[in-house]
């Protein structure tokens, strides 16, 4: 660390500076129906972590861990993020299991972020993990719903699918959309996700199969859910008074925002937006200085493809209400729409392993930002990405903005 | 003179001499329960029709047959079963359940009572009655336990006023359902005494495929061939989500308005739990 380095690191530990944050790694593992248990996941997405970094960098640098998970793969255990960050290099370091739903790595990225700007900690690791194949089909249930208001919604019969269709059909009452904008979602995730090694489901479907799937949750068909995945998913972050000791190159994270809702959609002023999302993202827009159409990317928090439609329009890609027009017109469609959506394939294709999401969502986007993405799927001209991870059908949202430069 | 009434899902007739109330199904030539409906939901309904007809009951006799907290929490009508402070000649009605499913409420000192027989009994499907009796005789083992978002007893109990009487708050002539705890000052709201109107009116709806039903309808859903669920506005603005009755062939519009009835949702390590589902108002 040079003089002007080490001047900084102390300006920010005495309060006086804010310190910026960058990803200097990131790394997942392919997500999908695994044979590896957690701890083996979890390494395989931290060795993929550090061996990203451009240079000299060790586990033992890190100096603080913030592990998503839902339930930990349905085992239920506690003291979950020990048991991993042993088994990556990690011993002795504060940790942590960080549950918010299927936002859990977002919020598990937020904790790291600021643990870095509060001064605290300059290499932080945040990461996510979840095992949801290793159950049997009765015990697999235990997913369903886990995350909504059980006490109402679920013995209302709802799961998440049901929550989101009660959404959908309503939109489609109150707009101008129709399942018809919900398959073109689906048919566009399934292209961006084709390609991509991680993806749990690299098929493309046409319009006519997407629009004539099993019925899960009227208005909603197989289509328009994701997939259940298992994986693992890490970024390590750095303080910008340490990132050149490892790279040239890194990817700032411009802003963080998060917000919560009510827990039950019967609850909420608005069945048709969701309100975390919208206070998220102007708190991320606010800090990063930038608005909607600043954006290149964005890694949307798509578990249904209505939930993709609405965070269009409450991520303001989107005017309220023309959602369906966006995915109509294909606005979201890689290199050929006004910002691209979903290049991973979101959670539709690249899958959603509920703790690993939101740090998958980064990886995604450090990948993008520094160009070692498939050359297939590169987003031309990227410099600005965002990610959006919500959970629930919405209590919970965290919107991270990331950057080629160090402020937006 | 006799009346006949159908009412939330039963067959009524109501005279001097009380109210006689049956089941709308026939198995077997016996009258048996609906898919979702036992002796307990239809005294619920029993009590509830004669107090629309401006019976006054505070208190009732009940047979052992009826869970008789459940109808405390229902209508707010008492019974030594629920609360033996109750002294017992104090209690004026009676509630007499029939060998079939039938069941009557009169006077606790009539010495007779005659009512006409209801009309428009229907055939119940014999598989469809007989693998949702399977079905609940499975599910009201004591073994039998949601796989993950397990609600407790004690939380079920906790919500049960909002569940099964629509017990809401007032702040400021705003109705608060379900109710809450603290407010954005950190005070508590008021205790829920006020009842919402059972009156509401279909924001959007669902049918969840049998298969991605949660665990507490896994036995039933096949059999019903999925689960309907509805989002809901009372007419005093909440909203709510609520299954439809089992024994309805809805198919529901935004705008529809619906009425409630308590019926059986699901049981769990031996407890059935109860809850008001929709019904469209014809």
């Amino acid at each position: 660390m040079n003089f002007v380095d080490r001047l900084n690191q102390m300006l920010v530990l005495l309060g006086c500076v804010m310190v910026d944050v960058a990803v200097i790694g990131a790394g997942q593992t392919k997500y999908g129906n695994h044979k590896l248990g957690l701890k083996g996941m979890w390494a395989e997405a931290a060795e993929n972590a550090y061996s990203s970094v451009d240079r000299d960098f060790e586990p033992r640098q890190i100096d603080e861990a913030f592990i998503g998970s839902v339930a930990f793969g349905g085992a239920q255990l506690g003291n979950t993020a020990a048991l991993l960050t042993e088994h990556s290099g990690l011993d002795g370091i504060p940790v942590r299991r960080v549950e918010n739903a299927c936002a859990s790595s977002g919020f598990a990225l937020r904790d790291a972020w600021m643990a870095i700007k509060s001064g605290q900690a300059d290499i932080v690791v945040a990461g996510g993990i979840e095992k949801m194949n290793d159950l049997s089909a009765e015990r697999k249930r235990f997913w369903l719903g886990v995350s909504g208001d059980t006490e109402w919604e679920r013995l209302a019969g709802l799961t998440f699918p049901g929550t989101y269709a009660l959404m959908a059909r309503r939109h489609f009452h109150e707009h101008d959309s129709s399942h018809d904008d919900l398959v073109h979602i689906s048919v566009k995730n399934h292209m961006h996700g084709f390609e991509n090694e991680h993806a749990h489901i690299r098929k493309q479907v046409s319009f006519e199969k997407a629009e004539s799937g099993f019925m899960v949750a009227d208005p909603l068909t197989l289509y328009d859910c994701c997939p259940t995945s298992d994986g693992a998913s890490c970024v390590i972050l750095a303080a910008d008074h340490v990132v050149r000791q490892f790279t040239d190159d890194p990817v700032w994270i411009q802003s963080s925002g998060a917000a919560s809702d009510r827990l039950a959609l019967h609850d909420r002023p608005s069945v048709t937006q969701l309100l975390a999302t919208q206070k998220a993202s102007k708190a991320a827009y606010s800090a990063a200085g930038l608005a909607p159409n600043d954006i290149d990317f964005a890694e949307v928090h798509d578990c249904f493809t209505i939930a993709e439609l609405m965070a269009t329009e409450d991520l303001g890609f989107a005017d309220h209400g023309q959602g369906g027009v966006f995915a109509r017109e294909g606005r979201g469609v890689r290199n050929q729409g006004s910002v691209c959506i979903n290049p991973s394939g979101g959670l539709k294709s690249k899958g959603h392993p509920l703790g690993a999401t939101g740090t998958g969502q980064a990886v995604e986007v450090f990948k993008q930002l520094t160009g070692t993405v498939e050359h297939s799927r590169q987003v031309r001209g990227a410099e600005t990405g965002l990610t959006h991870n919500v959970g629930g059908s919405g209590a919970t949202c965290a919107v991270h903005i990331f950057g080629r430069e160090r402020n937006g | 003179m006799d009346e006949h009434f159908h009412w939330k899902g039963y067959l009524a007739v109501m005279n001097s001499d009380g109210l006689f109330i049956q089941s709308s199904y026939v198995h077997e030539d016996q009258l048996v329960y609906g898919p979702d409906s036992d002796s307990t939901t239809m005294a619920i309904a029993a009590i509830q029709l004669m107090r629309d007809k401006g019976h006054l009951l505070e208190s009732i006799h009940l047979s052992d047959s009826i869970d008789a907290r459940i109808v405390y929490l229902a209508t707010g009508v008492d019974s030594i079963a629920h609360n033996d402070d109750l002294q017992f000649d104090d209690i004026v009605w009676n509630l007499l359940s029939g060998e079939e499913a039938t069941l009557v409420i009169t006077k606790s000192n009539a010495e007779s009572y005659d009512f006409e027989e209801p009309q428009d009994v229907e055939i119940i499907d014999a598989e469809f009655y007989n693998d949702m009796a399977e079905a609940w005789r499975l599910e009201e083992k004591t073994h039998h336990v949601s796989q993950g978002a397990y609600v407790s007893e004690s939380q079920y109990l906790e919500g049960a006023p909002a569940r099964l009487s629509l017990a809401s708050q007032k702040v400021g002539g705003r109705m608060i359902w379900p109710p809450r705890q603290l407010d954005e000052n950190g005070l508590r709201f008021s205790d829920g005494t006020h009842e919402l109107v059972a009156e509401a009116h279909v924001v959007s709806w669902t049918k969840l495929s049998a298969a991605g039903a949660p665990s507490e309808f896994s036995l039933r859903a096949p059999i019903l061939g999925g689960i309907q669920t509805l989002l809901v506005r009372f007419e005093q603005g909440p909203r709510g989500v609520f299954l439809v009755t089992d024994d309805l062939d809805y198919s529901p519009k935004i705008g529809d308005a619906v009425h409630f009835a308590v019926r059986r949702i699901y049981a769990q390590e031996g407890m059935m739990r109860y809850g008001l589902k929709a019904f469209p108002k014809r």
